[in-house]
């Protein structure tokens, strides 16, 4: 009895403990997208009304719109490139287990590790030295850069789990190789390609540490231009902005729930 | 009938042999080779560059200044040295923070939360992961702010007479990487504890040991990997953290990030900038060692 009581005070500590600190988590966020959701002409919460303004405020602010554009090209372009690279290389590194896979293993996820000002710098110098400079090519090779290794990641997440047997069995009935890859090897591993591509584009919507070196008219994406917004200005529409872009978020994160599972994502390999 | 028989037997000799030579292959190395290239050009590469580039002469070369100058100037004045003890003080506390605030979580959500309550922690600490950096800057500078919730609260409840400043101080760079970084400590140490065995701690609890002498002798040294793992992680994500610094920071910390961006903005000093680069890699560089010997350790 006494130990079934110790345990729940366990239990309600502790849960009081997650409880704490899943506010201070959440609550800075509700801050935003309640201040998106102001009628002042400045920041303050709680807010003082409901209005829509600084949704059509946004809207009408060209930069952001332009760099919204930028954004999603870049995303998508990047991601495309690296799921196109990055997925042959994940499905050959899986079977292929030597001491040498294991080193590539980790330089094509190495990336991740990288400090990313650094890459966006060393990208910058490189890229103008060999005539690219600051280009929305060098922002989408850039892009590439910091995607493969969650295309990888996730795509040698779900083969790895995939028993040979069935390419096996498909090679004893005479499948040839494209055909094993098409009707075996690419349903198994649809939901991380999936889920690693989702990724790929949430990272690099948000990327700012190396988006930022690339800089120009033509080439800001949407966090840089909230930068150098919020370094001059402080008004509710960075809020706004924000919030659809979290909306988006979001609904990557649906997708990837769906395709592939959030709980895989907790267990690092 | 021994005819078909024979044939069964060569054809399973055939592919048992097949398999011990060299197991069947869907995939050549040819697989690999556009993503090895990849890197090779716009990683690698670039990063080669920037290390040559760290050798230049820079802006202010001290005098005498040789191959190393930009090196010597960043280690030697007590300026800059101190700007790369900054940057590493402060990934420690933020790493020490989370591990103190996490721990708790990922121990409630592993043993104490029901299978859904588990997957709505999952969800919600992966969630914030994926909000714009901008926005969760934006909401600390919302909630610190001098005539924020934070300094009012603080007033209504007589603590304080004055608002204090707590935007553009550590203490908002500390919160607001806190905030990024606890839910990668609480992922690495969930997982691990997870898969601890529960058999351990009912035998140690049996053979009479408190609650709390278990969590001490079995089940936090059990949990070491994931702790390790979570802290290289955090503090290596601490060091190159520059968005959180420059909103949060108003120039209070002065960190290896955030000097990078002033040289590259401002003053220009490409070479010197490299070679703040430079050291920011072996950081991460020595970082990555120690998480890849966590990782070979828990594969063994």
């Amino acid at each position: 009895m006494a130990r079934l009581a110790e345990e729940t005070r366990e239990s309600w500590a502790l849960g009081l403990v997650t409880l704490l600190f899943f506010v201070f988590l959440i609550f800075p966020i509700v801050v935003v997208v309640a201040v998106s959701f102001t009628s002042a002409n400045y920041v303050s919460f709680p807010i003082e009304g409901f209005s829509l303004r600084w949704f059509h405020r946004i809207v009408e602010y060209e930069p952001f719109i332009d760099s919204l554009w930028v954004t999603i090209k870049v995303a998508f372009a990047s991601t495309a490139i690296a799921v196109l690279a990055g997925v042959p290389a994940a499905l050959y590194l899986v079977r292929w287990k030597s001491a040498v896979s294991e080193y590539l293993m980790a330089l094509l996820l190495s990336p991740l590790s990288m400090p990313m000002i650094v890459l966006g710098l060393a990208l910058l110098f490189y890229l103008s030295a060999i005539g690219l400079g600051i280009s929305l090519t060098s922002l989408i090779i850039a892009h590439t850069v910091v995607g493969l290794p969650y295309i990888v990641r996730t795509v040698a997440g779900v083969y790895r789990g995939a028993p040979p047997d069935q390419e096996e069995s498909a090679v004893i009935l005479g499948a040839s190789r494209w055909q094993i890859i098409r009707y075996v090897v690419l349903p198994q591993i649809k939901p991380g390609i999936f889920a690693g591509a989702t990724f790929s584009i949430l990272v690099s919507i948000d990327n700012l540490p190396v988006s930022f070196f690339f800089g120009s008219p033509s080439t800001s994406t949407l966090p840089v231009v909230m930068l150098s917004y919020l370094e001059h200005q402080f008004d509710p529409s960075i809020a706004a902005i924000s919030t659809v872009q979290m909306l988006i978020a979001l609904i990557g994160l649906i997708i990837i729930e769906r395709f592939y599972g959030l709980r895989h994502l907790g267990t690092p390999e | 009938m021994s005819g078909k028989n024979a044939e069964l037997e060569t054809m399973a000799s055939t592919i048992g042999a097949r398999a011990a030579v060299r197991p069947w292959r869907l995939m050549g190395f040819g697989y690999i080779i556009p993503s090895l290239l990849l890197l090779a050009a716009f990683f690698i590469a670039p990063l080669w560059f920037v290390g040559e580039m760290s050798l230049r002469e820079g802006r202010l070369p001290p005098p005498g200044g040789g191959l190393w100058q930009n090196y010597e100037r960043l280690f030697l004045d007590s300026f800059y040295f101190g700007v790369i003890g900054e940057t590493v003080v402060l990934s420690l506390v933020v790493t020490l923070i989370c591990i103190l605030m996490g721990y708790p979580v990922a121990y409630f959500m592993v043993r104490h939360a029901s299978a859904r309550l588990y997957n709505l922690i999952i969800f919600f600490l992966i969630a914030p992961l994926l909000t714009p950096i901008i926005m969760r800057t934006f909401g600390w500078q919302v909630l610190l702010a001098r005539r924020g919730l934070i300094n009012e609260g603080l007033m209504s409840m007589d603590l304080i007479s004055k608002p204090l400043s707590l935007l553009n101080s550590p203490v908002a760079v500390v919160l607001g990487l806190v905030h990024v970084l606890a839910p990668f400590m609480i992922l690495s140490i969930a997982s691990v504890l997870s898969g601890i065995d529960r058999r351990l701690e009912e035998s140690a609890r049996m053979l009479g040991a408190s609650r709390g002498k278990t969590f001490l002798k079995i089940t936090l040294p059990l949990s070491m990997d994931g702790l390790g793992t979570g802290a290289i992680l955090v503090f290596m994500l601490a060091n190159g953290s520059f968005v959180t610094l420059l909103l949060l920071g108003g120039g209070s910390l002065q960190t290896l990030p955030l000097l990078i961006y002033q040289q590259f903005n401002t003053t220009r000093d490409l070479p010197f900038a490299a070679a703040m680069s430079i050291v920011l890699l072996v950081l991460a560089l020595v970082c990555l060692f120690f998480q890849l010997r966590l990782i070979r350790r828990k594969g063994a």
